[in-house]
């Protein structure tokens, strides 16, 4: 059996006065025509039921008007004002959870006043759910003394005995913003520049920023990055101007605001981006050399306009000291002074011909050199291995290397020689 | 299809002066700066004084740089370094005067400075005859001369100058390498870069 919406919610009989139709197209509901799911009669309905024009013929009434009429059933009756009573209270606390959000400082002392009730109500404050003990009570005002970060959160005020909220802020502890760091770059010139900017510790709390630019007596517009957000660009309306560009970043918050400057000239924030693709490979049968080439910065807009010269730094990944080279021109570069068979890390910077700074350094990149095929041991392996059996003499075996200054190279390997070949006589001495 | 592909001699003719004005350009830029620093020394001036934009002295600021056709550029260069050169000429008498042979350091400096001026003036005069442009008359007496000034705007004035001939270097030497690629005509806009 199915109910319209209307029986379900009048759980008592009502008395013989006629009711307003809800959602009626006609009754002062024209909102009624736009539900999909009207019975004949205009009543939002969830399935077939009876139709209400039998309540209003029984009752003599006007189709569309309801009566209600007999007692409805409990059941169902209670259920919805349960669930209409859920509805309610969220919509309260949602509502009043947006409405109001308190902020204070790390370390202030917070009073919260329970709505328009006497101090000397009895109330219960929750924070977040759980109930406050009443020692943070004056009356009925909440105190709370040097608060933390971790006291931020939903805080309630509910009247004595019958729970009835009064009153609900969400608290957010934070502090007000510290000067900002600005960055400004042109990676891109001539096109424009770009200002960045972050706080070098965090508030805890929403801020805002705002940016302005100046050139002379000229307010420029910075148009915001949608990501990253603390990032805007400018394009350039006029280029080899003496005059200065003046950016001034402010961040607000709910605690207080501050503000940083940078003022500077066109050409002295020009850095492009690294050189990207560098490749590096040896020269085969050139034991002593390395191609490196890579590739203008994808960000440049026209190398050809505003070439770049490059900065090349190479060493042998055993040591430390860095060779480096600077090319006017070109995107590549032959290194000649390899060591055989090392292997080499390798970078390249990029700065336009004329203005600006050198960018950072490319993404390294490793090679070594062409080293020749290692040739088969031929000479001592085949000297066949003769063992002396007179015991008359110590010959010590073809195989053992006498020590020679010339053939050994360090210090440290002619020692071992020696120590080998001691050890080699002493044996042969006890078998005598 | 191979006729095509050869720059006729008067590209090549072009390119080479241009990239011999890129050279000059840069020379000139580098040998500013240094006299910057000798004049914002000697005439006691702090390095980071604003100067306001004074009549008479070419601002090298400019709209729409990319597209600006080859000639243009041309003709806007020439009229700057004209400038300059009696602008120099000027600053040298003044410094003569107020220290005479005192700094002597600074007189060598500015006169270094004003005969590469005079030096990159002619060469943009070729440049323009190859673009079959007469350049425009010289009437050799520069900007109009200006009120007499007091020796501390005299100064201020001088730093203006210099610092608008140090950006004009750097813009000479862009034009010129716009001036040097391929165009499909002499005064055409080569390659405009968006946005500028």
């Amino acid at each position: 059996m199915w109910w319209s919406l209307k029986e379900l919610i009048a759980p008592e009989p009502v008395q013989k006065q006629p009711v307003v139709a809800w959602g009626r197209a006609g009754s002062g509901g024209e909102e009624g025509a736009k539900l999909t799911d009207l019975s004949s009669e205009g009543w939002p309905v969830a399935s077939t039921q009876k139709d209400p024009t039998d309540f209003d013929e029984k009752l003599g009434t006007s189709p569309g008007v309801w009566t209600g009429g007999e007692m409805a059933n409990p059941v169902p009756s209670a259920c919805c004002v349960v669930l209409a009573a859920v509805v309610v209270v969220y919509a309260q606390r949602h509502s009043q959870q947006d409405s109001h959000i308190q902020y204070e400082r790390v370390g202030a002392d917070v009073t919260m006043k329970c709505g328009s009730m006497d101090w000397d109500a009895a109330v219960t404050w929750t924070a977040n759910g759980t109930d406050i003990d009443d020692s943070h009570l004056n009356g009925s005002y909440l105190i709370l003394k040097n608060v933390d970060l971790t006291q931020s959160g939903q805080y309630s005020c509910y009247e004595g005995s019958s729970w009835h909220l009064k009153y609900q802020t969400y608290l957010r502890v934070g502090t007000p913003p510290k000067e900002p760091v600005l960055m400004c770059r042109s990676n891109n010139y001539p096109k424009g520049f770009y200002c960045s900017w972050h706080l070098p510790s965090p508030t805890y709390i929403p801020n805002s920023f705002n940016i302005s630019v100046i050139h002379g007596t000229r307010e420029m517009v910075c148009e915001k990055d949608i990501f990253p957000k603390n990032r805007c660009h400018i394009r350039y309306l006029q280029l080899f101007s003496t005059v200065k560009y003046k950016v001034t970043l402010t961040v607000t918050n709910a605690l207080g605001k501050n503000s940083t400057s940078l003022t500077f000239d066109e050409f002295a924030i020009v850095k492009p981006d690294p050189p990207e693709s560098v490749v590096a490979k040896p020269v085969p049968n050139n034991p002593r050399r390395l191609e490196v080439a890579w590739q203008n910065p994808s960000s440049w807009p026209d190398p050809e306009s505003f070439p770049l010269k490059f900065f090349l730094r190479y060493r042998p990944l055993i040591l430390d000291q860095w060779q480096h080279v600077e090319l006017s021109d070109g995107t590549s570069h032959t290194i000649t002074d390899a060591y055989a068979g090392k292997e080499y890390i390798i970078q390249v910077a990029a700065k336009d011909n004329d203005i600006g700074t050198w960018s950072d350094w490319s993404v390294a990149v490793h090679a070594t050199p062409w080293t020749e095929e290692p040739k088969h041991l031929t000479t001592e392996a085949q000297i066949t291995e003769t063992t002396s059996t007179s015991t008359s003499s110590f010959v010590p075996p073809p195989t053992t290397k006498i020590c020679d200054k010339g053939a050994v190279v360090g210090s440290g390997a002619v020692a071992v020689c020696w120590t080998a070949g001691l050890v080699l006589a002493a044996y042969g001495v006890l078998f005598i | 299809m191979a006729a095509a592909d050869t720059p006729s001699a008067s590209t090549l003719r072009r390119r080479d002066l241009c990239s011999r004005g890129i050279r000059l350009a840069r020379k000139m830029r580098s040998d500013v700066a240094d006299l910057l620093d000798i004049y914002v020394e000697r005439q006691g001036l702090d390095a980071s004084v604003s100067v306001a934009a004074v009549e008479g002295v070419p601002a090298a600021a400019v709209e729409h740089w990319s597209e600006q056709t080859g000639t243009q550029r041309l003709l806007d260069n020439l009229a700057a370094y004209r400038a300059f050169r009696a602008l120099l000429a000027q600053m040298l008498e003044e410094q003569r005067e107020q220290l005479g042979d005192a700094d002597a350091a600074l007189g060598r400096a500015l006169a270094a400075v004003l005969l590469q001026v005079s030096a990159f003036a002619y060469h943009l005069e070729e440049l323009l005859e190859l673009e079959s442009r007469r350049p425009p008359g010289d009437d050799g007496d520069g900007p109009p001369a200006p009120p007499r000034l007091s020796l501390f705007e005299q100064k201020l004035r001088g730093l203006g100058v210099l610092r608008e001939l140090a950006q004009w270097a750097v813009r000479s030497m862009r034009d010129l390498r716009q001036l040097a690629r391929p165009s499909p005509g002499p005064s055409s806009a080569p390659g405009t870069a968006e946005g500028q």
